[in-house]
């Protein structure tokens, strides 16, 4: 999958600084001109009308002055996200126009494009270090003998963990810090399928390898809806142990294949002990099919998983339940890679107590939100709608916590071993 | 396709009051059934129209902000008999229909579906063959309730109260007495969905005008669903509208 670190990085990162030349006429024009994009755009799009109690045309008439007035692209930028930071909610946010360029920006040797490839990793941020948790069977990584746990050190000679470091402490809470980071560790690594890329491990005996990993097409079939660009989905369904369903998928895209897997494994598994739902990295996609993943684990009809609020309408998540669904025991494994439809899946069943979730905190990003160009060449990032899961809570901000947290460690990853899994085994197990 | 109903079986489906026209009617207001009958007219006649029995309608729909483009088939028969495909690309294919009795949907995304309660009680509407000319067998009530203006164009409101649900509020043309709008509340398991349809394209199909483009306003987005084709008295198989066996699966239990 190609998600934009880099974007959702800099729509985090307001306080970036840049070298700050002043502004010629023309340039003031267009922060003005952005400024009015911005304030027009929260007061016809906020699924609140009311903007949550702030006074918007008073903040209008308080700002306009200091934006024409501003003499830098900083002054403006603090100008407009003052203004949305009045609104204290999450996914309203001013995306410096140099970050754009410096984040998307993954190595030297340019942007990815539709003949990108990667050398057949995961990877997951633990404690800081960029840690591998899976290797593509097959792959150029599997080729050179790269093993679970290893740790990631540098890509192309530039060391991962100042920059990585940078960004946590820019982002200043740990949430969405874990997809960031993951994503930014990941696109570093894919580029062009003919060029290969020169990875610095931490191996099992803490010996650094240096590795030169060849490229080859993404993990799964690609898929393309509407306007995004072309993804690459993957589905693995099986019976993990003789009894209990396994289903693990990398977003919510192509409905029909996530449907065929859930009813091959059902058709297997219909005496199981339990089933387990996989969402670690699925960062969403279709917010519906949240809903029709649920109607696989319920036989109660006109229950909801949460509710999403627009300006002018709201959308409950319903569920359908399927014909013979599985009633037995459910565990959902999640991680701060697991974020918007997945949050709402998960978070929807744990409210109403249908499943137990096992791993760590999600990415708590669940809200539908857009981004624009500004015509002074920032982007703006704004929400049009907001969530609350069936329990009352909203999950943008504030995320899926596990039932049982598990997190990863390089030991048990260099034994193989995968904790978060075997806890939900464990407590299929013991029901 | 219905021509009242066509949006219901592409999107969510039915009725609501603009509740601002009620007050406007006045004696002055051509009566409904005037205006109801004149559509029927304008579109071709009472004897077109009867000597259709069912009704096969091809095209294609669009959701512009999101880049999504799909086909739409839509199977109508009397009494009430109605399949409806859409493969959206991307979002996969999904089917909603009726065999007269069970009322239905069933998607990859959603999964199976049977309406119940008010939601079968729209769907029962949507699925009336020739709805526009046997309207009064379809709503206990209509009247006028006031006056708009539709894309230029000044048009009357009727407002249409089925037996079981929420009224329509449709908008026809005053000088071509064709329909301009619909304005419905869908009923369905994810609340109550406001849709406003936009009528237009009007061209002949055999001997009947109908409406090949409707743009359609539901939560925010807008959805074109564009008509290519359309076949009356074909031959469809007989299980067409048959049941799948999802449904029948859930059905058998309720």
């Amino acid at each position: 999958m190609r998600l934009s670190s880099g974007v959702i990085l800099a729509a985090v990162l307001c306080g970036w600084s840049f070298a700050q030349p002043s502004l010629t006429p023309a340039q003031r024009q267009l922060n003005v001109d952005s400024f009015e994009q911005v304030w027009k755009t929260v007061r016809d799009k906020h699924w609140d009308p009311k903007l949550n109690g702030v006074d918007w045309p008073a903040v209008h008439d308080e700002l306009r002055p200091k934006i024409e007035a501003a003499t830098t692209m900083q002054e403006a930028r603090d100008i407009m996200s003052d203004m949305l930071k009045r609104l204290k909610q999450t996914h309203f946010g001013i995306v410096p126009g140099e970050a754009y360029r410096e984040l998307d920006q993954k190595n030297e040797t340019g942007k990815s494009n539709a003949s990108d490839g990667d050398p057949g990793l995961d990877v997951r941020l633990v404690d800081g270090h960029a840690l591998v948790t899976f290797v593509t069977p097959g792959s150029p990584a599997a080729a050179k003998g790269v093993k679970l746990g290893w740790e990631i050190l540098r890509i192309d000679g530039k060391e991962l963990a100042p920059g990585l470091a940078k960004v946590r402490a820019a982002l200043g809470s740990p949430m969405l810090a874990e997809l960031i980071e993951t994503r930014s560790v990941i696109e570093r690594m894919e580029g062009p399928i003919d060029k290969t890329v020169e990875v610095e491990f931490l191996d099992g005996n803490d010996g650094k390898v240096t590795l030169a990993l060849g490229r080859a097409g993404p993990r799964g079939v690609e898929t393309v809806v509407g306007t995004l660009p072309p993804l690459h989905f993957w589905v693995d369904a099986h019976k993990l142990q003789p009894d209990i369903g396994y289903v693990h998928f990398n977003m919510f895209f192509e409905p029909a294949a996530v449907e065929a897997a859930m009813k091959k494994t059902m058709a297997e598994c219909r005496d199981c002990k339990g089933f387990i739902i996989d969402l670690r990295g699925n960062p969403g996609g279709i917010g519906g099919m949240a809903m029709g993943l649920a109607g696989w684990f319920t036989k109660q009809s006109g229950l909801v998983l949460g509710t999403m609020y627009l300006r002018t309408t709201s959308i409950k998540f319903a569920v359908f339940p399927r014909p013979n669904p599985f009633d037995g025991p459910l565990a959902i494994l999640v991680d701060g890679c697991s974020a918007s439809t997945s949050e709402i899946f998960a978070g929807g069943m744990q409210d109403l107590k249908r499943a137990r979730v096992f791993g760590t905190h999600t990415a708590a990003a669940a809200l539908p939100s857009m981004f624009t160009k500004l015509p002074n060449g920032d982007g703006f990032q704004y929400a049009i709608a907001n969530y609350i899961s069936e329990g009352g809570k909203p999950l943008e901000g504030i995320g899926v916590t596990p039932d049982r947290e598990v997190k990863l460690t390089r030991h048990q990853l260099l034994e193989g071993q995968d904790p978060v899994l075997d806890a939900a085994v464990s407590w299929i197990h013991g029901q | 396709m219905s021509r009242f109903y066509i949006g219901r079986n592409i999107a969510i489906g039915a009725a609501m009051v603009l509740s601002l026209s009620l007050a406007r009617a006045a004696d002055d207001l051509p009566k409904a059934d005037t205006i109801l009958d004149k559509y029927v007219e304008a579109t071709g006649g009472k004897a077109a129209y009867q000597k259709h029995h069912n009704e096969i309608s091809k095209g294609s729909l669009s959701m512009a902000a999101m880049g999504l483009k799909g086909d739409v088939t839509s199977y109508r028969a009397e009494p009430d008999k109605s399949l409806t495909e859409i493969d959206l690309g991307g979002l996969g294919k999904s089917r909603e229909g009726s065999d007269g009795t069970v009322f239905w949907s069933l998607s990859s995304m959603m999964g199976p579906h049977v309406k119940e309660g008010p939601e079968k009680a729209q769907a029962q509407l949507s699925s009336h063959f020739n709805a526009e000319l046997n309207w009064r067998d379809v709503f206990k009530d209509a009247k006028t309730v006031g006056t708009d203006t539709v894309d230029g164009k000044d048009c009357y409101k009727v407002q249409l109260t089925p037996s079981d649900g929420s009224p329509i509020t449709q908008c026809y043309d005053k000088d071509s007495g064709l329909m301009v709008k619909m304005t419905m509340t869908a009923q369905t398991p994810m609340g109550e969905q406001t849709v406003d349809s936009f009528t237009g394209d009007y061209r002949k199909e055999g001997d009947v005008l109908m409406p090949h483009k409707i743009k359609q306003s539901l939560a925010g987005q807008e959805i074109l669903i564009t008509i290519d084709s359309v076949t009356f008295n074909a031959d469809i198989p007989a299980d067409k509208f048959a049941v799948p066996d999802e449904i029948k699966a859930l059905a058998t239990k309720k």
